[in-house]
């Protein structure tokens, strides 16, 4: 009996104990939800590459980074002008030396360190020294960087360039203390380059509202606040910045489907990828999740490789363009959520946008389309046994197509990225091959692996057509030059297509150093006539970011071009538990 | 003269007779088999299964001819551009772009066949072919070609293939069906070559190599009838994994963009954002999948309780017992 008492009482004992730390475990983790309270969680579909500014290319890796590192300027959410972001004020310009001042707000690195014009100079300095491929283009034409004082850097450039304001003082700005001695020790190595892309730095020290406190690779990254960000409580561009929350936990998911399904267990606060239309009814059905649809500068085309022929032929291409059906692909492929696009420029940037541009095909019923297009290839040498168009007018099945010098056109590809990669391209080109057919063009659809695409598209040029986009478009259009000018018509420039006209070059060189923004704006309107005339790329359409929020923890988000994953939403979001 | 022609006259008849004896005993051991099989339920039912999905592939055709829209490919409804749920107009519903899910599924069955059949075929051929060389001509031979059958048998062919398809790009239905066939023949081949083995000693062979037959011969003549029961109930099994192979592919966006098959109609209600919003997408592909792999492992199933008889032991026992 008293080995039985012994043994109960230990037994209590035993679950008292066990009792006890349960409890301890449950109000531990109570505490620990209290305090997630100020932790904004934010999806991503993959993982960062690298947190090196240099080498980081991909858009997550770039996500992370513009929250630590800071630029001199920022586009204003409402008008899209440059409002000074580290810098105090806009820059002053002197036209008799061609030079920018810029002076600099108090602002101070993470470790507590103040940022300095000789941050900026270094920063200049290292991009030209090295040639970082990303940034080189847009900092080669100044001369010279000076810091005149601690918080004053004038740029001297060789020769008056539009693009400096508009794209060079967006760059980010590194922190001299942390990036020189890897400069140094890159310098010595045989690829200085190489030496500098592939520095590790565990602890990029920035300028910006978070710094990074832990990455688990293939896990998460946490981000805390930077007590030291310059922004803390200031106004800029009418908007008080904070940012409020404590930290941000960046949590990785493989696919769209887990990150929306996250989202609405409430497991995030922010999925940060533009997710398909699919997801929109069921986001809106719940009452915790929010969905943000916003403008895109975006461009998503068809190009043609002109090297060769028949693309060489814009009798050719504006037939194709004529029988491809943009509605349909807008309305279809993308539910709607697309802008239709008629230049290279999209429509939205109204101050660069050519309103009078031809308008292949639009409005018109497939039979007229195919019609007109049928017009447009004999008018211009081209034959069928069996016409798209009969005597009688109507349309039929077409035999293949002979091409001026009678030869039946071969067989070529319409190269996509695969549907695991963007649904919406790849379907486009089985619907676009489809279209061509009814020309008795031989067209096949065929989607590869994005970095085989590029490399073949852009590298070896050995392509017929493709189908691909640029998602993130600059809104200064100075990328109509780098498509289209035949000096980019190289391996791996971005005149992918070959296109090659002196009208367009001389206008283009023209437009690089117009600095009266109204001359730069006939200049650019015009390339875009041009272009839109030879139709080396014809153009889609630019879908809309879709974006999702619970809405549970977090509000305040600010929604501007390209979505309301940015600076401001970040620096600007308040925890709805703190307000209680 | 006449003599001779009435010798020619009899052996003739003789000939005929024999025929007719072997035709009819074929016929009868065909219906015993076929009683067999049909006694069986598991084969019972993967033969219903298999005989709906085959009307559903011969049905594939109509729809185009009812009304343009209703090409699984090309064709959309005027009216409708979006999900949406069965209608009368559309019985399974229709895609994101408008298009007729019951028509994809029906041309899904027409795919499936041809992946599944096709791949099967060949890997069976390549197989029973390479069993056979290795298990009658032994030594070298075997050694050889059982070594590379170990080698592809080891492979891990649905990453393999997904390897090539990223290096090569986009694959046609085609060479998918011929990729499935050249990693799946090996266990065909271990089969065929045991049965070659043990046929190979029997006393038929013997005589026929007396009367001086060829090794060809030999091995088509005698060993390859002998053998092909058991090549084709593996057939059933290749074409499952075929099947299931080609649905993989096309799920993991590496199918032939061109090819209406159920893997890809999945990969398009995954990849579009509907995969919890639009069951009546979801669900008919994958349960088509599903049943058409059991309906040819069903099948498989019961032929090898026919050509097997230590299968049947226990039913027999049972009979004996009652």
């Amino acid at each position: 009996m008293k080995v039985f008492f012994l043994f109960s009482d230990f037994y209590r004992k035993t679950i008292a104990a066990s009792f006890l730390l349960a409890l301890c475990f449950v109000l531990a983790s109570c505490s620990n939800g209290e305090k997630d309270g100020a932790i904004l969680r934010i999806g991503m579909i993959e993982e960062p590459r690298t947190l090196n500014i240099w080498l980081a290319s991909d858009a997550n890796s770039r996500k992370v980074i513009s929250l630590i590192y800071q630029p001199l300027y920022t586009y204003d959410p409402d008008t899209l002008d440059l409002a000074p972001w580290l810098a105090q004020s806009m820059p002053e310009y002197d036209p008799e030396t061609i030079s920018y001042t810029v002076q600099l707000r108090p602002a101070k690195w993470s470790d507590g360190t103040e940022v300095t014009a000789h941050d900026v100079v270094f920063t200049v300095d290292l991009i030209k020294d090295f040639q970082v491929p990303r940034y080189y283009s847009q900092w080669q034409f100044v001369k010279k960087t000076v810091a005149i004082d601690e918080k004053t850097v004038r740029f001297y450039l060789a020769e008056p360039r539009a693009i400096f304001l508009t794209r060079t003082l967006v760059n980010y700005i590194v922190p001299k203390s942390q990036w020189a001695p890897i400069a140094e020790k890159a310098k010595t190595m045989a690829n200085p380059l190489i030496a500098l892309m592939n520095a590790r730095v565990e602890k990029p020290l920035g300028s910006g509202p978070y710094v990074l406190a832990q990455w688990r690779e293939g896990a998460f990254l946490h981000l805390v606040k930077n007590d030291h960000f310059f922004g803390s409580g200031i106004e800029i561009s009418n908007r008080k910045l904070g940012p409020h929350a404590d930290a941000i936990l960046f949590k990785i998911y493989g696919t769209a489907d887990v990150g929306v399904l996250a989202l609405k267990k409430d497991t995030i606060d922010f999925f940060w990828w533009s997710i398909q239309p699919g997801y929109i009814e069921d986001l809106e059905k719940d009452e915790n999740t929010k969905v943000y649809l916003s403008d895109r500068s975006a461009l998503y085309y068809m190009g043609f490789n002109v090297r060769k022929p028949p693309f060489s032929d814009p009798a050719f291409r504006r037939a194709a363009n004529t029988v491809i059906d943009k509605n349909f692909i807008i309305e279809r492929v993308l539910q709607g959520y697309a802008a239709r696009m008629d230049s290279i420029v999209p429509s939205e940037n109204l101050f660069w946008y050519e309103e009078h541009l031809p308008r292949y095909g639009q409005g018109l019923s497939r039979d007229d389309r195919i019609k007109k297009a049928h017009r447009l290839l004999s008018e211009n040498g081209y034959t069928w046994e069996t016409a798209p168009v009969n005597r009688s007018g109507e349309v039929v099945t077409p035999s293949r197509i002979l091409l001026p010098d009678g030869r039946p056109m071969d067989d070529f590809t319409i190269l996509t990225p695969p549907a695991d990669y963007d649904p919406a391209r790849a379907t486009c080109g089985v619907i676009i091959q489809e279209w061509l057919k009814d020309l008795g063009i031989p067209a096949s659809a065929r989607p590869m692996s994005f970095g085989a695409l590029l490399q073949r598209i852009k590298d070896r040029h050995d392509f017929d057509t493709f189908i691909l986009g640029y998602g993130q478009l600059a809104l200064d259009p100075d990328y109509l030059r780098s498509f289209f000018h035949s000096a980019n018509n190289r391996p791996g420039g971005w005149n992918m297509s070959g296109y090659s006209n002196p009208e367009f070059d001389r206008l283009a060189d023209e437009s690089v150093q117009a600095m009266d923004p109204r001359i730069r704006q006939e200049l650019i309107r015009k390339m875009q006539q041009v272009v839109m005339e030879d139709v080396p790329y014809i153009p889609l359409y630019n879908p809309a970011a879709i974006e999702a929020v619970g809405e549970k923890r977090f509000t305040g988000w600010e929604q501007m071009i390209d979505g309301i994953g940015n600076i401001w939403s970040i620096c600007r979001v308040k925890s709805t538990e703190a307000d209680m | 003269m006449t003599i001779t022609s009435n010798r020619h006259a009899a052996y003739s008849m003789e000939n005929v007779i024999d025929k007719k004896t072997r035709r009819s005993y074929k016929r009868q051991r065909f219906s015993a088999g076929w009683s067999l099989f049909y006694k069986n339920m598991v084969g019972k039912i993967g033969l219903y299964l298999l005989i709906l999905f085959g009307a559903m592939a011969l049905a594939s055709y109509i729809p185009p001819l009812v009304d343009p829209m209703y090409h699984p490919m090309t064709g959309v409804d005027p009216l409708i551009s979006y999900a949406s749920p069965p209608s009368w107009r559309h019985w399974l519903g229709t895609d994101n772009i408008g298009r007729d899910i019951f028509s994809q599924l029906l041309t899904g069955a027409r795919v499936a066949f041809l992946v599944g059949v096709s791949a099967a075929f060949i890997s069976i051929v390549l197989g029973t072919l390479i069993g056979m060389i290795a298990g009658y001509g032994g030594r070298i031979a075997d050694s050889l070609l059982m070594r590379f059958a170990d080698m592809i048998m080891v492979m891990p062919s649905l990453l393999v293939i997904l390897l090539l398809s990223v290096l090569f790009g986009q694959l046609s239905i085609w060479i998918i069906v011929i990729l499935i066939a050249l990693f799946r023949w090996p266990a065909v081949a271990r089969v065929i070559r045991s049965q070659t083995l043990t046929l190979k000693k029997r006393p038929f062979v013997d005589m026929a190599r007396v009367a001086g037959a060829s090794h060809i011969r030999i091995i088509f003549r005698h060993i390859l009838p002998n053998v092909l029961p058991m090549a084709l109930l593996y057939m059933t099994f290749r074409v499952t994994s075929a099947i299931i192979v080609e649905a993989a592919l096309a799920f993991l966006g590496f199918g032939d963009p061109n090819t209406v098959s159920w893997g890809m109609m999945l990969q398009w209600v995954w990849k579009t954002g509907h995969m919890f919003q639009a069951p009546y997408w979801l669900l008919p592909p994958g349960i088509c999948i599903s049943l058409i792999t059991l309906s040819f492992y069903m099948m498989g199933r019961a032929m090898e309780e026919v050509l097997d008889p230590r299968l049947r032991k226990i039913q027999k026992a049972d009979y004996a017992a009652s």
